[in-house]
């Protein structure tokens, strides 16, 4: 096969499991918590900072990982505590009280890093041959992490008790804590996992796009039209989300050009957010 | 009066704030009038439109192109309201064809209009031949008269105080009661035969056309247009402004954007951190003062209105009578089923309701009682069969058209509108038969009242409290209020759903006799499901038994009682 089309699909293939990765955080919170937390793309963010961070320190890339997951999962723990709880099943309120916070992170690291683009250096630079083409080893390592940990968190919410506990106190709150479930304690969890995996994203992307303090609008929004087209409260619905519009995103990019991939990407979204906001799946 | 001093005040203004701020203040009023539509579509009418820049945006660039095309000719002064207007006309579309759908007016009406506000600033910024692209229109004329910054001021200020009067007179019509009654209980609504959708789109299409206009005068006065004024960036601020001054009154938006809008405009750059300290305070209001800075103020300014209104106490004008029917006709329901995933709730269900006296409905839990109601309502659609009135398919019709046709319905749990008073509650059933839809731009309506309110609160003292809040009621008390409501809609067929639930016996037998005198009165079909075999005796003319989604049995009370099939299900003994 032609290397070129190779490397598009890869192109494809990565663009796509990132921002899986990237819904995936928000499906926690937003499918599972009801949540809709404007903000995740600055948990993105500071994960990418972390990246800088360490990169800039001359530390080894790896440090950001548990770096990013002690200051997304710190932050992300505070605000379920003080800005979240109060607001559960205020859906209005929440959007407009986490888009508060999506401003304040967003000009504290203005503050403390200012507006310019940095770059953090590409660890494990350097091409792999595969199908005939050089494709970068760390996009390919990206790509089977990301497919890994969504695996991973499918079997997981399938099969575990954990799992199980969070569609009960997602479908009936009062009676699951009747039932004596910490149903505080499991939706501060969820919301704190939800942000750690945000900020791991935020570091898996860094090396690769300039970091600055508002890289996370794009991908939130994109994220959330993931989960609209993918539906909510399932792991496969943001597979398939993702699919559709990661996948729309990229063919549009490398056939047309990425102002109408966007383009098309908001026309699809508000047509499935009108006529379809349950998802692909949804019956009647 | 309180537009007027308004009026007043911003034009004395510049006298006292010297030259730069009657500049930048002249901006800010047409933000405002963006901002005092959010707060009519999120304070009033309960839903949160994300993308409010696009309507300000789009008529901004109309009007640039406008002025572009005809500078100084008089003709622009009746071509901008045109663009204003365009803008509504795109917000009432889109609030039509989006309300009806699944999605509704929630988050997701919300990320549509987010969505579309992109969508926009994406077309801004590459229709270079129209738009200019990503610079935009620059050297736009400013209007013929209007040569100065001074000028352009007071052009603002009357445009501000022409929203607030008209938002204002809005807000005291019955629109205005009915937008905050979607707000609390949409399906009540519904149930009075209002179409909310509709009157959410009227609501969003209001919005628009604010917007338009502050976005037709920003073309001219700013001479430059790109953009940023359709995008998301500017709805997140136009939000941030409403919530912080107050969504839930008039004033509060413009408080919002003349506070905080202006002051960061003068902060942002001069206090470290200024940007910081907003986000942060802005979460704060909207967690613990959600009713924003105006919220300081409201407990003064509705004593004094209180106050200035008992001084004029006015005198309650009679509801018209509703059109009188022809004849009283039977409700039928033929094979109804109904199924919801997957469970059939309405299995082949005929019966027939008499047109005149109290019939009721029993059966054993899950019997299929409230679900009979809502498909008669209009709320739960049929999969077979048929509902009629005399010969009149109302099947699957939607529960605001049924309502239309003379249904009145109490819920089981009272569901009225806990913060509207009671004589609004009341209003908006009177409304609900009596009132042509133009009619709700009149503020007499307000004060509509009817003979069988007037003999209600004979009986029931707490009901002629017109001014005071429902929420202040007890639960006994919002049941009789909701009966009250559905009474004063003098409904040809009337459905109780366990009205007497949660009454203490008295009370219990003070409501039967309201029911007993209304269905004599209205001469109507009352329609009651009630598990109380003692009260079912005592105003039951006929009975009907329900049973696994099934009519079981039919008779006098005498008769459903000696019935060995219904004394089965009861205590039993078969299935």
């Amino acid at each position: 096969m032609d290397p070129l089309i190779i490397t598009q699909i890869l192109n494809i293939l990565f663009g796509v499991t990132t921002l899986a990765m990237i819904a995936l955080g928000l499906a926690i919170t937003f499918g599972m918590l009801g949540v809709l937390n404007l903000a995740h793309g600055e948990f993105v963010m500071m994960g990418a900072f972390c990246a800088l961070v360490v990169d800039r320190a001359g530390a080894p890339f790896l440090l950001a990982v548990p770096l990013a997951l002690l200051v997304c999962g710190g932050v992300g723990l505070v605000v379920e505590l003080l800005l979240i709880r109060p607001l559960y099943r205020r859906p209005f309120d929440t959007l407009v009280a986490t888009w508060g916070l999506s401003l304040l992170l967003r000009k504290l690291a203005e503050a403390g890093f200012g507006l310019g683009f940095n770059s953090v250096a590409v660890p494990l630079a350097g091409t792999t041959t595969l199908f005939g083409t050089d494709y970068p080893t760390y996009r390919l390592v990206l790509i089977v992490i990301c497919i890994a940990i969504i695996a991973a968190l499918f079997a997981w919410y399938g099969t575990s008790r954990a799992g199980l506990k969070i569609k009960a106190m997602v479908g009936n709150p009062d009676l699951a804590r009747a039932l004596g479930m910490p149903v505080k304690r499991l939706a501060t969890t969820t919301f704190v996992v939800g942000s750690c995996l945000a900020g791991l994203a935020g570091v898996m992307v860094a090396p690769l796009v300039p970091v600055h303090p508002y890289l996370g609008l794009d991908y939130v929004i994109k994220s959330f039209f993931v989960l609209v087209v993918g539906g909510l409260g399932s792991v496969l619905g943001v597979v398939a989300g993702t699919g559709v519009i990661g996948g729309l995103d990229s063919v549009m990019s490398a056939l047309f050009g990425s102002t109408q991939a966007y383009f098309t990407v908001l026309v699809v979204a508000i047509l499935f957010l009108w006529l379809k906001p349950r998802g692909l799946f949804a019956h009647g | 009066m309180a537009n007027l001093g308004t009026l007043v005040a911003l034009l004395v203004l510049p006298f006292a704030v010297g030259d730069y701020w009657t500049y930048q203040l002249g901006l800010y009023y047409l933000y405002a009038m963006v901002a005092v539509g959010l707060g009519l579509c999120w304070g009033q009418a309960g839903f949160l439109p994300l993308g409010q820049a696009m309507f300000f945006g789009i008529s901004a660039y109309l009007s640039a192109i406008l002025l572009k095309a005809m500078p100084g000719s008089y003709l622009i002064y009746l071509l901008l309201p045109l663009a204003a207007l365009a803008s509504g006309v795109l917000a009432l579309l889109i609030g039509l064809m989006v309300f009806r759908r699944d999605g509704g007016s929630g988050p997701f009406f919300s990320l549509i209009t987010l969505a579309l506000s992109m969508l926009a600033f994406q077309i801004a910024s590459n229709w270079n031949s129209v738009t200019g692209g990503f610079n935009g229109l620059a050297g736009i004329p400013s209007l013929p008269g209007i040569d100065d910054f001074r000028a352009n001021y007071y052009l603002a200020a009357v445009a501000l105080v022409v929203v607030l009067t008209l938002a204002t007179w809005l807000y005291r019509a019955p629109l205005g009661v009915l937008w905050r009654a979607i707000a609390q209980n949409e399906r009540r609504v519904a149930l009075f035969g209002f179409n909310p959708h509709r009157y959410k789109a009227i609501a969003f299409a209001v919005s628009g056309f604010f917007a338009g206009l502050a976005g037709a005068l920003y073309a001219p006065q700013q001479g430059l247009v790109s953009p940023q004024v359709v995008g998301f960036a500017f709805s997140a601020e136009l939000l941030v402004w409403t919530a912080v001054g107050g969504r839930g009154r008039l004033y509060g938006p413009v408080l919002g954007t003349l506070l905080v809008g202006s002051m960061t405009g003068e902060m942002r750059d001069g206090v470290p951190y200024w940007e910081v300290i907003m986000a942060g305070f802005f979460m704060l209001v909207v967690l613990v003062f959600p009713q924003g800075v105006i919220g300081l103020f409201t407990p003064v300014t509705d004593r004094l209105r209180r106050s200035f209104d008992r001084a004029r106490q006015r005198a309650r004008i009679e509801a018209p009578a509703r059109a009188e029917v022809a004849a009283q006709e039977p409700l039928t329901i033929e094979a109804a089923r109904v199924s919801a995933s997957g469970i059939n709730i309405l299995n082949d269900l005929t019966v027939a309701f008499p047109p005149k006296g109290v019939a009721c409905v029993i059966g054993p839990n899950g019997a299929g009682k409230t679900s009979t109601f809502n498909l008669i309502t209009g709320e739960l659609p049929a999969s077979a069969g048929s509902v009629k009135v005399g010969a009149l398919d109302i099947t699957n019709q939607a529960p605001y058209q049924v309502a239309r046709l003379g249904f009145g319905r109490k819920l089981q749990a009272p569901s009225v509108f806990p913060e509207l008073s009671i004589g609004d509650n009341l209003a908006i059933a009177l409304w609900s038969n009596g009132a042509r839809p133009l009619d709700l731009l009149r503020l007499s309506l307000r004060r509509w009242s009817s003979p069988i309110i007037a003999e209600l609160a004979m009986r029931y003292a707490f009901l002629g409290k017109e001014e005071s809040p429902a929420s202040d009621l007890s639960h006994g008390e919002r049941q009789i209020l909701e009966l009250a409501m559905a009474l004063a809609v003098q409904p040809r067929i009337l459905l109780l759903d366990e009205p007497c639930a949660g009454l203490s016996a008295d009370e219990t037998s003070r409501a039967v006799d309201v029911i007993r005198w209304a269905a004599e009165r209205l001469g109507n079909a009352v329609i009651i499901i009630e598990h109380d075999m003692a009260l079912v005796r005592r105003i039951a003319d006929r009975v009907m038994v329900l049973h696994n989604g099934a009519l079981l049995a039919e008779g006098s009370v005498a008769d459903i009682q000696a019935n060995p099939a219904v004394q089965a299900v009861y205590v039993g003994g078969q299935k």
